[in-house]
This record gives C-alpha cells, structure tokens and sequence, in this order.
C-alpha cells in the first residue's frame, strides 16, 4: 500500500510529498516528489551583474542563506583570482559557524519535534535565539544577512559586538553539554533513534550523501579542511560516527556544534587587523567553488563575460541527502511514524532542492535541467 | 448570549496552519522561531497544527510558485469557516526578488485566495509576525464568525 504524506503535513515545515510504500506497518520503499516550491532562480541570475544576482544566491535557502552568498562571492574572487583580505576571511569564518550553530539546532529541533519529546524541543529552539542575537549583532539581521560582497565583507565587526559575541558563545557553552547527553542517555529517545533508518557507509557513497549525514555513515569528509583559512589559522576536529542511524546523524550535528563554538572563539580571539573589503577587477572567465553548508557541500559553477552572468549553475546538497534518505534509509523502518522522524533526521531543505524536470507533451520528449549548459537552452516561459 | 460565549471561544483558542508556496523559507523559520519559549506563541491560545481541515489562521509566506496555483484555493476550501489568511513576507505581497524576467511565479496571492493581513519584509521579524496575528487574529475570526450566521 502507498501511504502519502505531505505536501501540507503537520510534520513536514517545507512542501514535499512522500509516497511511502508500505507493507502491513513497515515501510518498505519511498518515492520522492519535489517541484512545489520551484522559483527558476538560476534563470532569473542569468544576465545580470553579481551586484543584482548575490541577493538572489542569498534567497536560495533561508536557514543557510549565508554560505549561498560566501560560495557566490568566492566564485567570482576566484575567477579574478584574488582572494579576500585576511580579515574578511576570518569574519566570513564567525559568520558561517554561527549560521552552522543555529542551522544544526533547528535541525535537531525539527527532529524532536517528529518523535513527539516536546521538552528537547524547546530547549533547543531556546538554545538557539541567543545564536540569532549573535549573527544579528556581527551582521545586521537575523535570517538574510547581505553580508558579503566581492573581495570581502560589507561592514566591519566592532570590538564591543565581538566582546557581546565571546558572552553569548561562553554562555551557551556552559549550559551546551546537558542536551547531548539528554539524547544520548535517555531511555525513550534511544529506542525512538537507534537503529532507525540504518544507511551503510557503501550505500551513502552510492548515494553520493554529504555533509552530517554522510559523517554519521563513517564518512570522514569535511570541506572545512581544504579551505585555507581554516587549514592555516584554526584547529579543530572533523566530527564523525559508525552508526549510520537517526541516532548517530543527530549526535553528528550536536557535537559539531561543540567544534563551531570552539572555532568561533578562535577566530575571535585570532582576528587579524586590517581591511575588510577590496576592490576586484572581474575578468571574463568561468569558476567552480565549494563550501560546506551546515547539510553538506554546496557548489556554485559560474561563468562570467567580465560584467554580466553568462551561465550559473547551483548545487545544493539537500537533494543528495533527501535521495539517500528515499533509497537507502527506507529500506526497513518499522512504522510510518518512525519514516518521518527518519526523514527529519536528514535535515531536509526542500526551498534549495527544488529542480525541474520539463515534459515536451508532444514529442514526450524530457529534458532534466542539470549541469551548466542545459539552463541556457530551456526557457520556462 | 450565545454570540458573545462564541466570541470568547474562537477568541481563545486558534489553530494555525502554514503554507509555503515557494518562498526561501527565511519566513517559515522566523515562523519556527516563534514557538521557541522566548516568543512562546501558545501563551496566547495559538496552536499551530500544520493542518488545513482545522486551521482557523491560514499563514501564506512565497510568492505563488506553479503548482500552487490551483491548490491553493483547494487548501482554502478545506478550512472550515470562520477563517483568515495572513500572508507572511514580501513574496506573497509582489514577489520580491523573484520576480523578474525569466521566473516560474505568480504573484500577488491575493489573486488566488482573499487575504487578510500582510506582513512584509524578508523576512519578518518574529516579533512582527506575533504582533500582526495577535493584532487581526482573534477579532477578525469572531467578526466573521458573527457575519456569517
């Protein structure tokens, strides 16, 4: 039997729908279709200047709509082939990791909130207004910040708000520990999470899973360690679990908030002086870039005449981690119930994973819009 | 008598449900961010339940993506009466930064289904959010409740 679910649910935040295959109780398969929140952002950036499209790269996702405009930024830095100064580069640091803090707990968050522990629920969701305060005093704004440009950071951070920051950072530290060991100890939530939507390290390479999810499957990949600024200035530790289960991917996301805090209080105390903002000649060109987003890597392949968009294509890694979830989690899962609560456990983002796929009903010929090429040649309207 | 006892009880007790219809989901997670102890929105009777066939506050954040066109007055009709739309963000209102050459949206929403009250900005506060539902909640459903009968 086919059971659906969503696209208006109470335990979906997003549109979606879910078509679990069913056998008796469990649930034996799922289908996934998405194409509900489908805006064509990618064709709107088209032809215009970076100045016009970095607030459209910004509204791709909201809960991590800083790491769209660093990616989208560095991209162009990156066909120039500069880079932003030293300073820039470390507040880009604090600003990223807070949006990892806030992003990781609304996932957990959601995740509680499908197994019904109403209590851890709101703790985290408490824990998590402070970190809001905290991007809102370094960057102006609690969701979409508009905070990068091309070369470096809009506005610089003052001593003070540093000093606020260091205190809500401390604070959250001191009261941090007792939630992870809440989930990790508790009798109920254990059996709700262990051995939940089981995905082995073979098939999260399959399914080319990134991100906290692909970590809890023994995959030891971190974007972090390539970047620079973070392989030469700060030190910290790749977080990583065998288990593979709705258990482990939450753990995953709870300790990787321990090492953010860690590297933001670095950062902080390590700030180099100087300017935050450069000029940059962008040349003709083309770049691919990568960054890991709070759910994985995000890449954004653009290319450029020099002042307009030529082409833009935008990878996010939500439709990997829901596909895994679809082909590899749902293979044996006891109860519906338990189904939602494993898809929650993935951190789904369906406003970045939108695609479209684009039937010709007379020829029935199907074009899937993917890689950089294919976007010039389909025209939606 | 038994208008102002129905008064008091739509008053007091809302159910909300959430669309998006596209939007970046910045709203739906100020939206989120609302429930949070800080806000606390059940301190003043709002419960929200994601669920059409008992929502009396229909919240709407995005500009009208493609499939939504027709769902959404499918959506509308399965709220029971008294019922009231507020729609959340700038998207819903213009379409904001989506709407340019080239996209798949259709704004404003108050093509589709009758809105109430708009809230813009991208996104909303959440302060601003519970303030607007607090301020043309409670006694727009009981004007409309009384209209009908």
């Amino acid at each position: 039997m086919i059971v659906p679910i969503g696209p208006i649910h109470p335990a979906l935040k997003e549109p979606l729908r879910l078509k679990l295959q069913t056998r008796g109780e469990k649930v034996i398969g799922a289908e996934i279709d998405y194409g509900y929140v489908h805006r064509g952002i990618e064709r709107v950036m088209e032809g215009k200047t970076w100045q016009k499209a970095v607030y459209l790269s910004e509204r791709v996702c909201g809960i991590c709509s800083y790491i769209h405009t660093q990616t989208f930024t560095e991209t162009f830095e990156k066909i120039a082939g500069e880079e932003a100064p030293l300073r820039a580069q470390f507040l880009r640091v604090i600003a990223n990791e807070l949006d990892r803090i806030q992003s990781h707990l609304l996932a957990n968050s959601t995740y509680f909130n499908t197994i019904e522990h109403e209590t851890l629920f709101m703790y985290m969701l408490s824990l998590r207004e402070p970190v809001m305060d905290a991007i809102e005093l370094l960057t102006g704004n609690r969701v979409h910040m508009a905070w990068n440009v091309v070369g470096g950071v809009r506005l610089d951070a003052k001593e003070v708000h540093l000093k606020s920051i260091m205190n809500i950072l401390d604070n959250l530290e001191s009261q941090y520990a007792r939630y992870p060991q809440m989930f990790e100890h508790g009798p109920l939530l254990g059996l709700r999470s262990k051995d939940v939507g089981y995905m082995s390290k073979e098939d999260s390479i399959k399914a080319r899973a990134v991100g906290p999810i692909a970590r809890a499957s023994s995959i030891t990949e971190d974007l972090r360690t390539e970047k620079p600024v973070y392989k030469d200035h700060l030190d910290f530790n790749v977080i990583w679990r065998g288990e593979g289960d709705n258990f482990a991917r939450n753990m995953n996301r709870f300790d990787e908030v321990t090492e953010s805090i860690k590297i933001i209080k670095q950062a902080i105390e390590n700030l180099p002086e100087g300017k935050v903002r450069k000029k940059v000649n962008i040349p003709a060109g083309y770049a691919d870039n990568r960054n890991e987003a709070p759910r994985g890597e995000v890449a954004y392949m653009i290319e450029t005449n020099g002042n307009l968009i030529k082409n833009i294509s935008i990878r996010t890694p939500s439709i990997m981690n829901i596909d895994a979830c679809a082909r590899y989690m749902f293979k044996d899962v006891a109860t519906v119930a338990d189904a939602v609560a494993t898809y929650a456990s993935v951190d789904p983002c369906i406003a970045c994973t939108e695609r479209v796929t684009i039937i010709d009903e007379e020829s029935g010929k199907v074009h899937e819009v993917n890689g950089l090429h294919n976007v010039k040649s389909i025209n939606l309207k | 008598m038994l208008d102002s006892l129905k008064d008091v009880i739509r008053k007091s007790s809302i159910h909300a449900c959430l669309i998006n219809t596209g939007g970046c989901n910045g709203c739906d997670i100020e939206i989120v961010a609302l429930l949070s102890p800080r806000y606390d929105l059940e301190q003043y009777g709002i419960y929200f339940h994601n669920n059409p066939r008992e929502a009396d506050v229909i919240l709407v954040t995005g500009p009208v993506a493609e499939q939504w066109k027709e769902n959404l007055q499918r959506i509308y009709a399965k709220a029971p009466n008294p019922k009231i739309v507020v729609a959340i963000g700038a998207c819903p209102l213009s379409g904001h930064v989506f709407n340019q050459e080239g996209s798949a949206i259709y704004p404003p929403l108050n093509e589709f289904i009758p809105v109430d009250a708009s809230v813009p900005g991208c996104p909303p506060r959440p302060t601003e959010i519970l303030g607007a539902l607090l301020a043309v909640g409670p006694d727009a459903i009981a004007a409309k409740g009384r209209q009908k009968e």
